[in-house]
């Protein structure tokens, strides 16, 4: 079921319903068997290292320290384009990090290996914003 | 009532540069050809909505063939390719195409791929004005770089996936949900292929230049691309169309990159207007 957002969450309560939305999801549940990593969403006026095992969200650390979580990659871009994500349906170039990282000021950063493993389910968690909304 | 489907699947065999290729095409209906090449990485099921269509095929008779190592087209019959890297050329590609033609006997067809078949048909138009009454040429540009990467054939990933979700942004999300997994389906089986292709269409694909050179009068081309697709973007259509003699270019609103494949009752609007825009130039010309 897809609602429009209201307003932004702040961002313990975004991470709760990342948490929710991840961990409750059809396709991440049936295909995340693998899907166990650590990565940083990097939103500008907020981050979020998202901590993943088999599948389920275990742990999202809001705006962490410099040293505080290790984490294998990061996608990093302004709150703005974040902002974008998290429409129910996003505008042309903020549809999905390949797009707003050839058009926009999306980046890609770290051991983008990693990501590529676990592209599938990344791309399905981040159009889980299009569901809660914006992490900014 | 019968539930078997009036298209029909054949193979040909053909040669080209030297190469044996045993060719599988779908076909259904009647009238002019139109000769329907996939995208990079995928095969003829992409055409699945247009070879149904019941208003072009009773005016056009449809033929969505797989490239060879795409589909039911296997690698060449004659060499040990497997000792090679498969990387298509402009040469080749164009040259399979009017070899395939030419075996099937078409009369004045019309070309129309996407992506790299979009762009390939600007090369046809370029090489070939005599052979194609007009080509259509869906999220094509003069030129498309960016795209030949290490990750679509990275053996420490699942290569299935990256190219199938690598390519999944590239379609817009108010396309139906099943068709844009049928297409991720479909490249989730190419990822051999993938790689080699892009070679033409991000490397050696570059008519940056030459558009002047394109004859439109004896074969008009007309360019239609989706505004989600950030791979050739709406504005680089237009771009390259504007430099074609006679070019045409038609926006497609709420489509992506694969617009036969991921919504083929909203591309068909645009299909037909494209169709009726090349006659109209054939008329004039």
């Amino acid at each position: 079921m897809t609602t429009a957002p209201t307003a932004t969450r702040a961002p313990a309560e975004w991470a709760e319903a990342f948490t929710e939305a991840n961990n409750t999801d059809p396709e991440i549940q049936a295909h995340g068997k693998y899907f166990t990593t650590t990565w940083l969403l990097d939103a500008g006026e907020h981050s979020y290292a998202i901590k993943l095992e088999s599948g389920e969200v275990t742990a999202v650390t809001v705006d962490p320290g410099p040293l505080d979580v290790p984490y294998q990659f990061a996608i990093r871009a302004s709150s703005d384009t974040w902002r974008e994500f998290g429409q129910p349906v996003p505008k042309p170039m903020f549809h999905g990090i390949w797009a707003a990282s050839f058009q926009r000021d999306m980046r890609l950063e770290g051991d983008v290996l990693v990501l590529m493993q676990n592209l599938r389910c990344i791309t399905r968690q981040i159009e889980l914003l299009r569901i809660i909304g914006s992490p900014v | 009532m019968s539930k078997i489907s009036p298209v029909i699947g054949r193979y040909v065999t053909i040669e080209v540069d030297g190469l044996e290729y045993k060719v599988f095409y779908l076909e259904n209906g009647t009238g002019q050809p139109l000769v329907c090449q996939h995208t990079a990485g995928a095969h003829n099921h992409q055409w699945r909505g247009l070879l149904e269509d019941e208003e072009i095929t009773a005016n056009y008779r449809v033929i969505a063939y797989d490239l060879p190592r795409h589909g039911k087209s296997d690698p060449p019959e004659n060499t040990e390719w497997w000792k090679e890297e498969y990387q298509l050329t402009a040469d080749h590609f164009v040259n399979f195409i009017v070899a395939l033609c030419d075996a099937l006997e078409l009369e004045d067809p019309l070309f129309m791929g996407s992506s790299f078949g979009g762009n390939v048909a600007l090369q046809l138009a370029l090489r070939h004005p005599d052979r194609f009454a007009g080509v259509l040429s869906v999220e094509g540009a003069d030129y498309s770089p960016g795209f030949y990467l290490d990750w679509w054939q990275h053996p420490h990933a699942n290569a299935a996936q990256v190219c199938a979700s690598g390519t999944w942004d590239l379609m817009a999300p108010q396309s139906p949900e099943a068709d844009r997994w049928k297409t991720w389906f479909y490249y989730s089986q190419g990822s051999e292929a993938f790689k080699g292709d892009l070679h033409f269409y991000s490397v050696d694909h570059d008519l940056r230049g030459r558009l002047h050179e394109i004859d439109g009068d004896k074969c008009p081309v007309v360019m239609m691309t989706g505004e989600y697709d950030y791979l050739t973007t709406p504005e680089d259509s237009a771009r390259t169309a504007s430099e074609i003699k006679n070019g045409s270019f038609i926006n497609m609103p709420e489509i992506g990159h694969f617009p036969m494949s991921e919504n083929h009752d909203r591309f068909r609007i645009h299909l037909l207007e494209a169709l009726d825009a090349l006659r109209s130039v054939k008329a004039n010309a």
